[in-house]
């Protein structure tokens, strides 16, 4: 495990005799962490659900939208409402110990594929995709977490996750439907097709339904330009589907 | 396992192999590849487990599951050794005759058989004409192999060249052979690989890295991705023996995580070669040490660039750096490191195993050997193809390709991906090989041949690669980041029928600046798809421009749908499908599109009856005044409406 770096960046927790009793219970759960590593676990279960908000660069070609970047105002943002959290956490006296173990557990994957690259920052990458994979997007307490534990800036780790296209940082949709803007599906109708999907699931590229069901996005060349132009819902390849197939298709997703 | 210490244990595993191997047992390979995923090929085989499972059939019978064949447009494809049989287009439903007729009876399903334009049943996969044409030398080999099987591999003669370069032949000599073969990276620039080898070979230091470029970033290509997932084993030898060469102890293969089966494939065979003495140290026995990292790419175009890509492998943002230095001088962690393509390093265990005089004979000149292409967009045959530099652009898209579907003109084909160029009618003679098709404006890239028809508007394909590299562009220089968005801004008025005049002008002005001044190749090479469409498709820009007009009917703002009233025969079917309820009409009246609701989605010229053939594409002209709602459709005595 990396060496820690001290608790500034999370400071001023103060703790009844009470909680620091069930943290340290805590501590045993989890072979030992510190106990900063259980407050930050703590953070991470109150802002849960809780996304970045900053919005990845959207499908391409017929999007609008302009590419979001992240400018350090919005990183200094993200640092305050830390800082809230923290707060937050202090005002919650009594929470209950099941919900912080399950909090503690997810991180604690974190920790295993953090620890399955030796701790190595020049891996950071490759541990992004794999916090990534399993969580589908990458949760905003997450890239804390590793900033703090492989002591590499936040913006640094904001800088990668918002270049690639592998990674997320809005939660994802429980299906998802990817529409392939390859070359070849392209002169073969893609844009058409990708209308067709919008329209359908009323929602754009790069965006989740609010019933959190679907998540469109766009892709390159799957290797199946064959069937051009091409639909993917979650493993399923549909070859150019009607308006009428797509929403027998989609009927199927619960 | 144990492991193999020398060339002679790698070659006695090799005839205990074939000898457990009874080569007249009938082996059903099914591709496996993406294409024939997508068409359910998983199904198949398992179909096929099951079924010679329940008919214990086991002993009689090989399954194995294959790489991609190439021949993506007919998958599912299915092959059975030792006759070669081939059958396309295989089903599930199709697998208990399969057992049942061929491999039990031993008669062949004529249905399932390829069948030429005059109506002839070609049983061989070698005879169908989509593959005769072609000299399948790097690619071949996926349909014998069972990527996940070192097996497989080492039966085919797999490792021997490397066993034969580590106890037999110095680097120097392996160099040698490299740089007298003229193989050329077939990665994008087309740089000839010995010389590099030879430049990190010679840069000062210890330590030096040799690199997989499997980032294929190119949009409508998958022929790394295919090599990977189909023979993994050959790109790695390729690797070892370039590793020897100049003299590296550590490699990495750079491989997008969009391709989980090759990241998946990557991991079972390097620990495959661990376990047998192919990596890791003192390999075969020769006091040469080499592993392999994997990286997986997270998905940006640019990272594929090479100073970029080894950027990303430091786990950094993978952004392109001025060259000043050469990568191969100065790469990961500032350490001389060799790049090269996925193709290019399996391609370097041909030439030692055949010989540099073998290799030199096929080929052009300047250009020697195959390259594999992904075939696709409008054409009848789309898949993957190897042939040998120098044949023509004809050859290729119409001897292969069998031409464009629906009878409809050829207009271009697309090569080099985002970097390259549209390539006209009038030089379809052009020969594929690396200084011709520069000289035709385009470039070889890493292998897309995207074939387009008379529907394809060229101005839209432009605008479409310059979406791509705008949205991919690192932004680190002005001229890349800045001009490639000016030029789409350009290109997206012009499609939406608010082009000036002078703007054609203008996008050749802002090229010319782009491809000088960008830090990297994405910006230097990005002009090239506006720059090629302008020099060979300029009138069809001018009417986009001047008339208004999109001649391939294509962008949106420039064409209207129309009904011919005298052809309408009021069948409903349009007027119930229109999704913007744009259509007037009824029963026995003609319809009408209401221009001012219609959304041009299109849907009304598809499902207009092919019999009736009223609903029209219009652009560049006014749109007829419509007849008068409530007009009846004339109908000739006898005939109902619906
Ligand atoms: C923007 C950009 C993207 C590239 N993407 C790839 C790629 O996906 N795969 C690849 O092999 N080469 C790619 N290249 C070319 C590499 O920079 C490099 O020339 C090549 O991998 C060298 O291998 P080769 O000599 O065997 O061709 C790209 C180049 C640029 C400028
Ligand atoms: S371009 Fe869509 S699958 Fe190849």
């Amino acid at each position: 495990m990396a060496k820690r770096k001290t608790k500034s960046s999370f400071v001023g927790i103060k703790v009844t005799t009470e909680q620091a009793k069930t943290l340290t219970r805590l501590q045993g759960v989890l072979n030992s962490p510190t106990k900063t590593e259980v407050l930050l676990k703590g953070l991470d279960l109150l802002s849960k659900s809780y996304s970045a908000t900053l919005v990845p660069r959207e499908g391409r070609p017929d999007t609008k939208a302009e590419p979001r970047v992240v400018t350090s105002l919005e990183l200094s943002q993200l640092e305050s409402e830390a800082h809230q959290y923290i707060s937050i956490l202090q005002q919650t006296k009594n929470r209950s110990e099941e919900v912080m173990k399950q909090v503690i557990q997810e991180l604690a994957k974190i920790d295993q594929t953090i620890d399955k690259y030796g701790g190595d920052k020049d891996c950071l990458i490759q541990i992004l995709l794999d916090i990534q994979r399993e969580n589908r997007w990458l949760p905003k307490d997450a890239l804390m977490w590793v900033s703090q534990k492989l002591d590499i800036p936040l913006t640094q780790i904001y800088h990668i996750a918002t270049f690639y296209k592998a990674f997320s940082l809005v939660p994802q949709g429980r299906h998802s439907v990817s529409v392939c803007m390859g070359t070849a599906c392209h002169v073969r109708g893609a844009p058409r097709l990708l209308e067709k999907v919008t329209d359908t699931l009323k929602i754009k590229p790069g965006e989740t339904s609010d019933d959190m069901r679907f998540s469109l996005k766009t892709v390159n060349c799957l290797g199946c330009c064959a069937l051009g132009p091409v639909m993917v819902v979650d493993e399923d390849y549909h070859s150019n589907p009607s308006t009428g197939e797509m929403e027998k298709i989609f009927a199927t997703c619960d | 396992m144990p492991r193999l210490n020398s060339a002679t244990d790698l070659e006695k595993l090799r005839q205990e192999i074939l000898a457990h191997r009874d080569p007249n047992k009938p082996c059903v390979t099914i591709c496996s590849g993406t294409g024939c995923h997508a068409y359910g090929s998983e199904k198949v085989a398992d179909t096929f487990l099951n079924e010679i499972q329940s008919k214990n059939l086991q002993k009689k019978v090989d399954i194995r599951r294959t790489g991609c064949h190439g021949y993506c447009e007919r998958g599912t494809i299915v092959v059975i050794f030792p006759e070669e049989i081939c059958y396309l287009r295989v089903k599930p439903e199709d697998v208990p005759e399969i057992i049942a007729t061929t491999l039990v009876e031993g008669k062949i399903i004529e249905r399932l058989l390829y069948e030429d334009d005059d109506g002839q049943k070609i049983i061989h996969e070698g005879d169908i004409p989509f593959y005769k044409h072609q000299r399948r030398i790097v690619f071949g080999p996926n349909r014998f192999i069972d990527p996940k099987s070192i097996n497989d591999y080492i039966a085919r003669g797999g490792y021997a060249a490397l066993a034969k370069v580590l106890s037999e032949m110095t680097p120097e000599q392996v160099l040698e052979e490299v740089k007298k073969a003229n193989l050329r990276g077939r990665g994008g620039g087309g740089f000839p690989a010995g010389i590099k080898w030879e430049t990190t070979r010679n840069a000062p230091g210890e330590i030096k890295y040799v690199i997989v470029n499997a980032d294929e970033g190119d949009p409508g290509a998958y022929m790394d991705r295919s090599l990977l997932e189909g023979n993994p084993h050959s790109v790695l030898e390729g690797l070892i023996i370039g590793a020897y060469t100049i003299g590296a102890h550590q490699g990495f293969i750079y491989v997008r995580q969009e391709y989980p089966l090759a990241v998946e494939n990557l991991y079972i065979i390097l620990e495959q070669a661990r376990e047998h003495g192919l990596l890791g140290a003192n390999i075969l026995g020769s006091g040469f040490d080499f592993d392999v990292m994997v990286h997986r790419g997270a998905g940006a175009f640019v990272s594929g660039e090479s100073s970029a890509l080894m950027t990303a492998i430091e786990g950094r943002v993978g952004e392109p750096r001025p060259k000043y230095i050469r990568t191969a001088v100065s790469g990961i962690w500032g350490k001389p490191s060799n790049l090269n393509n996925v193709e290019t390093w399996a391609t370097i265990p041909l030439i030692i195993n055949n010989g540099v005089t073998w290799f030199t004979s096929i080929g052009t000149e300047k250009s020697k050997g195959t390259k594999i292409f992904s075939l696709v967009g409008k054409v009848n045959n789309t898949g993957l193809v190897e042939v040998p530099m120098g044949m023509t652009l004809r050859e290729v898209i119409y001897d292969i390709g069998g031409g464009i579907p629906h009878g409809k003109k050829f207009k271009g084909v697309q090569t080099g991906g985002p970097s390259g160029g549209v390539i006209p009618e009038s030089l379809i003679d052009t020969r594929v090989d690396f200084d011709e098709l520069t000289k035709a404006g385009s470039m070889m890239g890493s292998g897309g041949m995207i074939v387009m028809d008379e529907d394809t508007c060229m101005v839209d394909v432009a605008r479409y690669f310059l979406s791509f590299l705008s949205e991919e562009s690192c932004g680190q220089c002005v001229p890349c980041r800045e001009g490639i968005y000016q030029m789409l801004k350009i290109l997206n008025r012009i499609c939406a029928g608010q082009g000036k005049p002078g703007d054609i002008e203008l996008l050749e002005e802002i090229a010319e600046v782009v491809r000088d001044a960008s830090l990297c190749a994405l910006g230097a090479t990005a002009p090239n798809p506006v720059l090629s469409t302008i020099k060979y498709f300029r009138d069809e820009y001018e009417a986009h421009v001047e008339k208004k007009r999109c001649p391939a009917g294509v962008c949106k703002a420039l064409i209207s749908y129309y009904i011919e009233p005298k052809k309408c025969q009021a069948c409903l079917i349009c007027l119930r499908n229109c999704p913007a309820e744009a259509i007037s009409g009824g029963k026995n009246l003609i319809h009408i599109i209401n221009q001012d609701k219609c959304t041009k989605c299109g849907v009304c010229l598809e499902v207009c009856p092919p019999q009736f053939d009223a609903v029209v594409k219009l652009s560049g002209v006014p749109v007829p005044k419509p007849v008068a709602i409530g007009t009846e459709v004339k109908r000739k005595r006898g005939e109902k409406s619906e």
